[in-house]
């Protein structure tokens, strides 16, 4: 498949389809991929698709006040099936034009969340992996592990209903098609079992560890917006400090701004230095939107956003609840 | 050289917190940073998330608090701090930051700005460094003259060789509380740490040599270098957070207009908004020239004020960044290009 | 041990409102106790944060002059939350001061040399402080020439005292306006082509403050009429926090505006990256 990848990739810069394209690369760590840029065809080789391309590239066209797309007129950009859904978000909230970015997707089959490996080894060290059907053997210094791929898979991608890439230009590899899960909510639902002091108690003990580096807001493909809420400062909505108070309204506010627009990847929870369980919330809340407003980000190209269109039957209980 | 047997381990802890306030590394969720301990067991023997700078310069400290316009500073007459088990990465990182924060002075007239906040924490400190007996694949300490069993900027240096921890007397302090202790310097155990510390160097990667960093760094005008090798990072402030060297730092005011306190807040060189002025104008609007900032500021400024770079190669950077953009491939990118030219 | 980050009270006396539009407001204030008064030495060009309680700090160039004795003098452009706070300020009110902080203008080296002060628009405030000092200390300095320009005749700041100094004999004033406007009887043009016209001696002491691209082109003006790089003086602008060379929030290369700073020879700013 990989071999297609560089094929396919070449041939759009030989032939000037794209000028630029993002993809994954080989990272300086084990199980860790990078976002490489590549604009000639000499480097289409460092292009790599497995386990470990966590990132969800697509953040790049929305980055610096979208200043590659600045540069460049036609960039090419892989991406997995959650990633894809974050390129429909974009053309829906019309932040980039569709046909300036050629879609290159491809099949994913689960990326490897190396927080769950660190939990599972007491913090080792990993120093090599290797991956053997559907296990993989981790090894450290002075430790070997044998665990099975879905005990160390990140629970976005094995809660994932579009493992393939959903809007693409090009398709690379055999298609998994779609899953059928039945426990996406699961985490939400096991969560609101327990008293609403319980979960109080919850929230603000994960949201105590936050440093506000703002890893999750900047990986994060939703979070475009060119000033967020925490940097105004006239008038100044939150402290800046790692107080619960303040870091609780970062995390429930930007919560709320990705309602109906959060595609799971995965991304903000792999990205935060110190562990929080960033994707319970974002579950809750697309939970909710996918029960009062039938609608799933990322899905459906022509269909308006739920947080920009109205129906009068729309369930307004909340309202009064 | 004296010997504290794990056993009686406890014991010492509860006798130095008599005269201080002891830190060390405990368990800080799933992660792991430098607190204030009760007893000894809260301690655990890791690579910690975030480095120690924190017990000096918090992430949030109260400058003083207001009432009306009467301004009362926060009690800094604390009973002095005892920092147990930071690696000499994160003691070489305090030693950069004293210099910021004891040495700026204004031109022309060479006044002094002291820095209340930090300079009697630590100038009262005493700092036990625990040799690094296993250092990770991600740590770069031996770039910097130094490595995981540097004494530098040492109080007492300590290495745990097992069943014990052995201790020596490093500076002026260290002597002075060795005699306080009555402990004396006689234990020979210098063949174990010697076998241990060879030990560790060789888990160590390869040296680079970065001696022609400052001046290559110098060289480089062209914007592309630095689009190019920075072009992966999104400007998040997770590095700046954990580093031990970073110290920028914002100051807000939280509270209504009759009462409230003014506090400092790290801030990071990543983030945007750090050089925006209030007119929009942005020194530094794009992500480029702040990724370039960072990296000036520990390999070229730093240097060129105080003749030693603003990284003690910790590898904390490495570990936390969600692009994997790695700052010993930066480093080895600006070696690199030296050579080529 | 002294503590740089507790500001002193001061008190606001009076308020001047510098244009039509009210966007520039000149205060004075007052100490409030007398020994912050005695341990307030500075010189023209330095800066002081001004302080609001609840609301943060705000970085302004000392408009006043050190022989103004009992005031301090600041012009505040309404652009931000503070400088917006600032602005509503009364007669009366109590407001925390930090000071002084920064460098100053070669007042010393500058003695017995002629002088050329070059300003525009409302950055003006140090310049003033600058020719107050010199005017104050008139037989230490040759010859004074000053070039001010302001994109109306509305926006140029201290218009009372620019009467003044038109008036004497020991000061010659350029003012200009960058387009002709019916009454404006003086220079037209921008700043850089009016310093030109000037053609001021290169062996006086140029200095130099006011908006980037206005310096950015006054100094190749200056070098090109043979000033040297050592005796080109300019005051740079940034988003100065502590003001102690510590938070970081201002460094230029490997110096700090805030201590290193703000005012740098134009020799000084060629060893800085990007200094503009």
């Amino acid at each position: 498949m990989i071999d297609k990848l560089h094929e396919k990739v070449k041939s759009l810069l030989e032939e000037k389809q794209v000028e630029l394209v993002i993809g994954w690369g080989k990272g300086s760590l084990p199980l860790t991929a990078t976002p490489v840029f590549i604009k000639d065809t000499k480097d289409v080789d460092q292009l790599i698709f497995d386990h470990t391309c966590r990132n969800n590239l697509t953040m790049y066209l929305t980055k610096d006040k979208k200043s590659l797309g600045k540069i460049h007129d036609k960039i090419a950009i892989i991406v997995k099936g959650c990633d894809s859904r974050s390129v429909v978000l974009y053309a829906v909230e019309n932040q980039i034009k569709r046909e300036n970015v050629v879609i290159i997707g491809v099949p994913c089959s689960g990326i490897i969340e190396k927080k769950k490996i660190s939990e599972l080894t007491n913090d080792m060290e990993v120093l090599s992996t290797q991956i053997e059907g559907d296990h993989i053997i981790i090894k450290g210094r002075k430790e070997e592990f044998k665990f099975k791929l879905t005990e160390i898979l990140s629970d976005s991608c094995l809660q994932c209903r579009y493992p393939d890439a959903i809007e693409y230009d090009h398709f690379i590899g055999e298609p998994r098609g779609e899953i059928d899960i039945n426990d996406e909510y699961s985490v939400v639902e096991k969560f609101q079992e327990k008293s609403s002091k319980e979960r109080w108690e919850a929230v603000k003990e994960e949201y105590s560890k936050c440093i506000r580096c703002y890893a999750c807001r900047n990986v994060c493909p939703s979070c475009y917006c060119n000033e967020c809420f925490v940097d105004g400062n006239d008038p100044q909505w939150i402290g800046k400090t790692p107080e619960v108070t303040d870091s609780i309204i970062f995390h429930l506010i930007r919560n709320l701004h990705i309602a109906g627009r959060c595609v799971d990847c995965g991304s903000c929870v792999s990205a935060c230095p110190v562990d929080i369980d960033l994707r319970l919330m974002n579950k809750k809340v697309e939970k909710e939107v996918k029960e009062r407003f039938n609608y799933v980000a990322g899905i459906d190209i022509n269909e308006k956003p739920a947080m920009a269109s109205f129906c009068e039957h729309e369930k307004q209980d909340f309202i009064l609840d | 050289m004296i010997e504290i047997k794990k056993k009686q381990f406890g014991d010492f802890i509860k006798n130095l917190m008599e005269t201080y306030r002891v830190f060390a590394p405990t368990k800080d969720g799933k992660k792991s940073s430098f607190s204030e301990i009760k007893k000894a067991d809260e301690i655990v023997d890791v690579h910690t998330t975030k480095s120690a700078k924190s017990v000096f310069f918090p992430q949030a400290e109260v400058l003083f608090n207001y009432s009306e316009n009467e301004i009362e500073v926060p009690n800094l007459e604390q009973k002095p701090i005892a920092l147990w088990g930071i690696h000499s990465c994160d003691t070489k990182g305090l030693l950069s930051l004293d210099k910021v924060f004891k040495n700026a002075h204004q031109l022309p007239n060479n006044k002094m700005y002291e820095d209340p906040y930090w300079n009697k924490k630590y100038a009262e400190s005493l700092i036990f460094t625990l040799a690094c007996n296993e250092p990770l694949t991600t740590c770069f300490c031996n770039w910097f003259e130094s490595g995981p069993f540097d004494k530098t900027g040492a109080d007492i240096f300590v290495v745990d060789n097992g069943e014990s921890f052995l201790l020596e007397a490093i500076s002026d302090k260290g002597q002075t509380f060795f005699i306080q202790s009555g402990f004396d310097q006689e234990g020979e155990h210098q063949h174990a740490v010697f076998s241990l510390k060879k030990k560790a160097e060789s888990m160590m990667e390869e040296k680079q040599d970065i001696s022609s960093v400052f001046e290559t760094l110098n060289e480089i005008q062209e914007k592309e270098f630095w689009e190019e090798i920075t072009q992966k990072c999104i400007n998040c402030g997770a590095c700046t957070f954990v580093c031990p060297t970073c110290h920028c730092f914002d100051v807000s005011d939280e509270g209504k207009h009759q009462k409230g306190k003014r506090i400092r807040v790290w801030d990071s060189c990543m983030f945007g908004i750090f050089t925006e002025e209030a007119s929009g104008h942005n020194p530094r609007g794009l992500s480029y020239q702040r990724v370039q900032q960072r990296i000036m500021h520990k390999f070229n400024y730093f240097y060129d004020n105080y003749e030693e770079h603003l990284c003690s190669g910790c590898g904390r950077c490495i570990r936390v960044c969600p692009t994997n953009l790695d700052i010993r491939e930066i480093v080895k990118k600006i070696i690199k290009r030296k050579n080529n030219v | 041990m002294c503590n740089t980050y507790i500001p002193f009270q001061m008190k606001i006396e009076n308020i001047i409102d510098e244009n039509p539009d009210r966007s520039l407001r000149t205060f004075d204030l007052s100490f409030v106790k007398k020994e912050d008064e005695e341990a307030f030495k500075y010189l023209p060009g330095q800066f002081c944060e001004f302080s609001i309680l609840g609301k943060g700090e705000s970085p302004f160039g000392i408009a006043s002059s050190p022989t103004e004795k009992g005031l301090l003098k600041f012009t505040v452009s309404r652009i931000g939350l503070v400088t917006n706070e600032i602005h509503h300020l009364q007669i009366g009110d109590i407001v925390g001061m930090r000071g002084p902080l920064g460098n100053w203008y070669p007042v010393e080296k500058m003695k017995g040399k002629d002088i050329v002060i070059i300003g525009g628009g409302f950055a003006f405030t140090t310049l003033r402080s600058l020719i107050v000092y010199l005017l104050e200390n008139r037989a230490d300095y040759g010859k004074i020439t000053v070039i001010y320009g302001a994109r109306t005749p509305e926006l140029f700041i201290f218009k009372e005292e620019l009467k003044e100094w038109d008036k004497r004999e020991d000061l010659i004033l350029h003012l200009t306006i960058d387009k002709p406007i019916k009454g404006w009887n003086k220079l037209c043009g921008f700043v850089p082509t009016i310093t030109k016209n000037v053609e001021p001696d290169p062996t006086s002491w140029a200095i130099v403050c006011g908006p980037p691209i206005m310096i950015k082109f006054t100094l190749p003006v200056l070098s090109e009429l043979g000033f040297d790089d050592n005796i080109i003086y300019t005051s740079l602008e940034r988003r100065m926090k502590c003001g102690i060379g510590k938070c970081g929030r201002c460094g230029i290369g490997s110096k700090y505006i805030c201590i290193d700073g703000p005012v740098f020879s134009l020799a000084e700013l060629k060893k800085i990256p990007d200094a503009f």
